[in-house]
């Protein structure tokens, strides 16, 4: 087992002449969970679908688990991403079929039961069921692995505050305690409270990556705070307000 | 991991062919009975056979376009659309899930041939000494057999492998072009389009200058043969070729959904 779990050195993507992320550097290491921090269109996406693979870098290197991007480190991701990935004809129990088979650390007990709690039939048909009902198949997929790595795409985008708040209780109760969970939002002050670090990512560049608790205690200020001044900052410098 | 790739491409294969297939076969036997109502010289038997002859072609026709439909948007959602979202982070190799893919679309293929043929001997009124003529015919066969039989059985399996090879080109063909298309941000649908009728040009330009230096490499090594052994060559010679471009088609897909894959 290596020490670190993420590492990314000089991490580039380019799409086109336009760049998404510039040579970042980043090492995550196992049992927290991190805040993936910015603004819309700073990189986050970009960084998330490279670690899992859907995604290639144009330049620089990324280890998980010591491995180079590939079905191990897939083997050990636990990935969210900010849509619907279904097949129409299938069922909850399909899927739950489906990752039963490809995934050895899926708890299929676990998903019934978290269904059960989220008030989610699965033996429904994906195709009658309501969007945000779809969103809570596919977090009891990835909740219900004992994974190393979860990667969570704006898993609170989309929903309510008091769905948010079940959301996040939803990954507390349920994710792997020696696996770190990696959270990209832009909402922070939802999130803040239960995030053991956060990584500032700016214009595709990792401005600061620390411990919440030394955040709190260099700048005197909560996260939100020092996230709201970072990007507002920005926004001056660049007139586009 | 192929096996259970397969699995679930199989498993979509019979959600979606659940009802076309057994309706053939259903509407062949049916077919088998109002045919007679041709013979008979009252109207109504005659209405009724030809609409159910109508809708048994009807369904045979639409079997094979559903067939190819099929093979696209397998591919095309389940590869390249939010799916691929789901299969791409499988702990799977990407050849792995084109092979797969191209697996079951053989197999549609394949099934779709046999419910045809089944149908049409279904179709067919067989009387019982019908039967007992064919089923001597064979016993025949099989008591004298020589090695014309055996030449015409080993012509019939060059065909049956020519033809899937066929088959697994116009597939890849179909990939490529859609892997292709995907790697634009705008209009993928018809950039795919677009490759495809590229690949094709490019293929006959590439048929066209080779031609000559191939029949020339060739001709002599056939010049010397005739009959069954020219035949079985040249039909080697055609299976290797598509083996071949069913390779560099594959390959070129592989390349892009591991090293290129642009999802929305």
């Amino acid at each position: 087992m290596n020490e670190q779990l993420v590492t990314c050195a000089a991490l580039t993507k380019r799409y086109g002449g336009k760049r998404a992320l510039a040579g970042v550097d980043l090492e995550l290491g196992r049992g927290r969970i991190v805040g993936l921090l910015g603004p819309n269109g700073s990189g986050k996406t970009t960084m998330i679908k490279i670690l899992c693979g859907l995604l290639q870098p144009t330049e620089g290197a990324v280890l998980v688990d010591g491995q180079p991007v590939g079905p191990y480190t897939k083997s050990i991701i636990s990935y969210l991403p900010d849509r619907m990935y279904f097949a129409d004809w299938m069922k909850a129990t399909d899927l739950f079929d489906l990752f039963a088979d490809f995934y050895k650390d899926f708890d299929r007990t676990k998903a019934m039961s978290m269904c059960a709690s989220l008030g989610v039939t699965p033996s429904d048909r994906l195709k009658s069921m309501s969007k945000g009902t779809k969103e809570k198949v596919q977090l009891v997929l990835v909740m219900a692995r004992k994974a190393q790595l979860y990667l969570l795409d704006e898993p609170i985008a989309g929903v309510d505050p008091a769905a948010r708040d079940f959301i996040l209780s939803t990954i507390l109760t349920n994710y792997n305690e020696e696996g770190t969970v990696l959270i990209s939002t832009h909402l922070i002050s939802d999130i803040e409270k239960v995030l053991d670090e956060a990584v500032f990512l700016k214009e595709g560049q990792i401005t600061l990556h620390d411990t919440v608790d030394n955040i709190r205690e260099r700048e005197g200020k909560s996260v939100d705070a020092l996230f709201r001044e970072v990007f507002r900052a920005a926004n001056y410098e660049g007139g586009a307000f | 991991m192929f096996g259970k790739l397969l699995k679930y491409d199989f498993r979509s294969m019979l959600k979606q062919f659940a009802f076309i297939w057994p309706t053939a076969l259903v509407l062949a036997i049916v077919n088998r009975f109002t045919l007679d109502g041709l013979d008979s010289t009252s109207s109504v038997g005659e209405t009724t056979a030809g609409i159910a002859m109508l809708v048994y072609v009807a369904i045979l026709i639409s079997m094979f376009i559903v067939a190819v439909i099929f093979v696209i948007q397998r591919f095309y959602r389940g590869l390249l659309g939010d799916e691929g979202y789901l299969m791409h982070t499988l702990p799977v190799k990407p050849w792995q899930l084109i092979g797969s893919k191209l697996a079951c679309a053989l197999v549609v293929t394949v099934v779709n041939i046999l419910v045809a043929i089944l149908s049409i001997l279904l179709i067919v009124p067989w009387a019982a000494s019908d039967l007992k003529e064919l089923f001597e015919g064979f016993q025949y066969l099989f008591a004298h057999w020589n090695i014309q039989a055996t030449q015409i059985m080993i012509a019939m399996l060059e065909f049956v492998l020519f033809s899937l090879a066929s088959f697994a080109v116009g597939y890849l063909h179909l990939y490529l072009s859609m892997a292709i298309g995907h790697l634009f941000n705008k209009n993928r649908v018809a950039m795919s389009v677009i490759a495809f009728i590229a690949i094709q040009v490019l293929l006959s330009i590439l048929g066209t200058i080779l031609a000559r230096p191939f029949s020339d490499l060739i001709y002599p090594a056939f010049s010397s043969l005739d009959g069954m052994p020219a035949y079985h060559i040249s039909m080697w010679v055609l299976i290797a070729g598509e083996m071949i471009l069913a390779a560099v088609y594959f390959v070129g897909t592989e390349y892009i959904l591991r090293k290129r894959l642009n999802l929305e």
